[in-house]
């Protein structure tokens, strides 16, 4: 995958958020170090959706979570705007592999919570959710708790709660993973619809190949034990996707390109 | 389908699809199948009684007809134990506890006993749930405050509560502060280490939510944890409160004027079975009637965490 990317938004030119020789090492038991990724560089252009894929324990959470500030990588730096990362903050929305969303509140309050972080007056606060939560088609389940909501909805809402601060930087770790086909196909379409309009830098982490392919401005392909990156692939559809790419024999052809990679990563 | 499910033959019959050989019938024609020990011949699975579902419900009927069963079950117990009293071991009937609880309600010492004995529960209780709430919460947020309590906590709840009775009698005098300080002895460190413990459970992921949605600590702390926590510190509140009211009668026993407990020993010196009994039950009731009040304050505090 050396040919340039045909409509590949701005891939190259302003790279947001650089992470650089990134390596984290875990205390394992009887204080032996695990190395769960082990050098990893990655660029993601302002406006991108990155993918990243690898098989599960190749160090994908953890990334994420050192670009969410909320763990120290042990060496390597994480920039974003060439701003040094110490720390989580509400420029860097995250949606979380597992529901955290909290069932104390309803799911108005819920998505309004980084709005009180910041601050926002009670009347902005109530406008923004309003909005949002049109956005995500959940208007009508406004006032109703979190347990009351099918797990596709809760994503939803935790996608909204995580959109609501408008982060610089949207950071997605397998948010679909638990939801049926259907449901996962319409909430694919639905990150792409957030994309379109908010114009966010996305990086997302999946299993699903095809679900990387389609969302996907590049991709990044994983190694597991420890976590290296084996190839860098620019997907070569634009920014207007539809189901019609689906059937793109390049999305096939990509596709497969993808599975063989994973698949002599599980053999070696 | 006719009843080929009872076909004793396996692989004849017209079960065995087509394109399979003779030899190789559908698994489930095999009548040594390891599952089919467990089954009835002709089904699969086991059924369940009504009754003894683990953790599942009952009908609401049976549930009051067994409750109901339960109560009657103790009464008749306490009238056996009434008419085998004889000399040595009295048990006074019903009827003579309820003459007795009259007696002591219309000599106005119940009214004295009952709120003397309720208001040192509630002051010294109030004082242990405070504490336990603040340092119970700080010990299950915090590592660091967790290393400094954990050992002096782990050490002193060993000290049976009781056993500082004599102490605390000769250090605070006979009036009302050593039994405030028997109960709050008696239940804070449990307060703190299940309060802590209560904390702890909060899922780290709301926790690292929260900071990326630009949360700081004081906002988690007060946002997420104490929301999360409330109901779980109901239900420590409701739990200890018994040893609330323990270490109240230990205290009343001992060195006391009024109270439900100094009742219970003034009864005994002049043999007042009736009375005795009657101010257990009472125990009983307060016991159960603030039970109900904590669950109530639960659903009302936290009615997301319906268990
Ligand atoms: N806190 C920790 N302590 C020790 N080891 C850890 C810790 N967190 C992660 N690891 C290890 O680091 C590796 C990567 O974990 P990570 O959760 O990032 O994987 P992942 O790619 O997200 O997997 P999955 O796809 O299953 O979610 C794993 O091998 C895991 O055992
Ligand atoms: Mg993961």
């Amino acid at each position: 995958m050396t040919e340039p990317a045909i409509a590949a938004t701005g891939t190259k030119a302003a790279p947001k958020l650089v992470l650089e020789n990134i390596v984290k090492d875990f205390t394992g038991r009887r204080h032996k170090t695990v190395r769960a990724i082990d050098g990893i560089d990655i660029e993601v252009g302002d406006g991108e959706i990155v993918c990243l894929v690898g098989a599960s324990g190749c160090g994908k959470t953890t990334l994420l979570n050192i670009v969410a500030g909320l763990e120290q990588p042990t060496s390597g730096g994480v920039t974003i705007d060439g701003e040094a990362i110490v720390g989580p903050g509400p420029d860097r929305g995250m949606v979380f592999q597992s529901y955290s969303l909290y069932p104390w509140r309803t799911v108005s309050e819920n998505v309004a919570f980084g709005l009180e972080c910041i601050g926002m007056s009670r009347k902005d606060r109530a406008e923004r959710v309003q909005e949002l939560l049109g956005i995500i088609g959940l208007g009508r389940f406004a006032d109703n708790h979190p347990k009351e909501l099918s797990g596709g909805m809760r994503q939803r809402v935790a996608i909204a709660r995580a959109l609501a601060p408008e982060p610089d930087i949207l950071l997605l770790d397998e948010p679909f993973g638990a939801l049926d086909a259907q449901t996962r196909r319409a909430m694919q379409e639905f990150l792409l619809l957030v994309w379109q309009r908010t114009r966010a830098t996305i990086l997302f982490v999946t299993h699903d190949i095809e679900e990387a392919i389609l969302l996907a401005t590049r991709i990044y392909v994983l190694s597991s034990h420890p976590g290296r990156v084996v190839e860098e692939i620019t997907v070569p559809f634009g920014t207007n996707r539809g189901p019609s790419v689906l059937r793109d024999p390049r999305f096939l052809d990509l596709r497969d390109e993808i599975q063989e990679l994973l698949t002599t990563q599980v053999e070696r | 389908m006719t009843d080929t499910s009872l076909d004793p033959v396996p692989g004849s019959g017209p079960r065995t699809p087509p394109g399979t050989g003779a030899g190789t019938a559908h698994l489930g024609d095999d009548p040594a199948a390891p599952w089919r020990r467990s089954a009835k011949p002709g089904t699969r699975g086991r059924k369940q009684g009504a009754l003894l579902r683990l953790r599942d419900e009952i009908p609401f009927r049976t549930r009051v007809v067994l409750a109901c069963t339960g109560i009657a079950g103790l009464v008749v117990v306490w009238l056996l134990a009434a008419a085998w009293s004889s000399g040595a071991v009295v048990v006074p009937t019903p009827l003579a506890t309820w003459n007795a609880f009259t007696d002591y309600w219309r000599s106005g010492e119940l009214s004295t006993d009952l709120s003397a004995s309720a208001v040192r529960v509630a002051e010294g209780y109030t004082i242990s749930m405070v504490v336990g709430i603040v340092l119970g919460v700080a010990i299950g947020s915090f590592r660091s405050i967790e290393a400094f309590w954990e050992s002096p906590i782990g050490f002193l709840r060993y000290i049976p509560a009781t056993a500082l009775t004599p102490l605390f009698l000769l250090w605070l005098g006979i009036d009302e502060s050593p039994k405030i300080a028997l109960i709050i002895a008696g239940t804070v460190f449990y307060n703190i280490l299940m309060i802590a413990d209560v904390t702890r459970a909060v899922p780290r992921e709301l926790i690292t939510a929260s900071y990326t949605l630009g949360a700081g600590r004081l906002r988690v702390l007060c946002r997420v944890i104490l929301p999360h926590s409330w109901p779980g510190i109901i239900d420590v509140a409701r739990i200890n409160l018994a040893a609330a009211w323990l270490m109240l009668v230990v205290a009343e026993l001992l060195a006391a004027q009024d109270g439900l407990g100094y009742r219970m020993i003034q009864s005994q010196r002049f043999l007042q079975y009736g009375r005795m009994f009657a101010i257990l039950l009472i125990f009983a009731v307060i016991g159960m009637f603030s039970d109900l009040a904590l669950r109530g304050l639960r659903t009302l505090v936290a009615p997301w965490a319906r268990p």
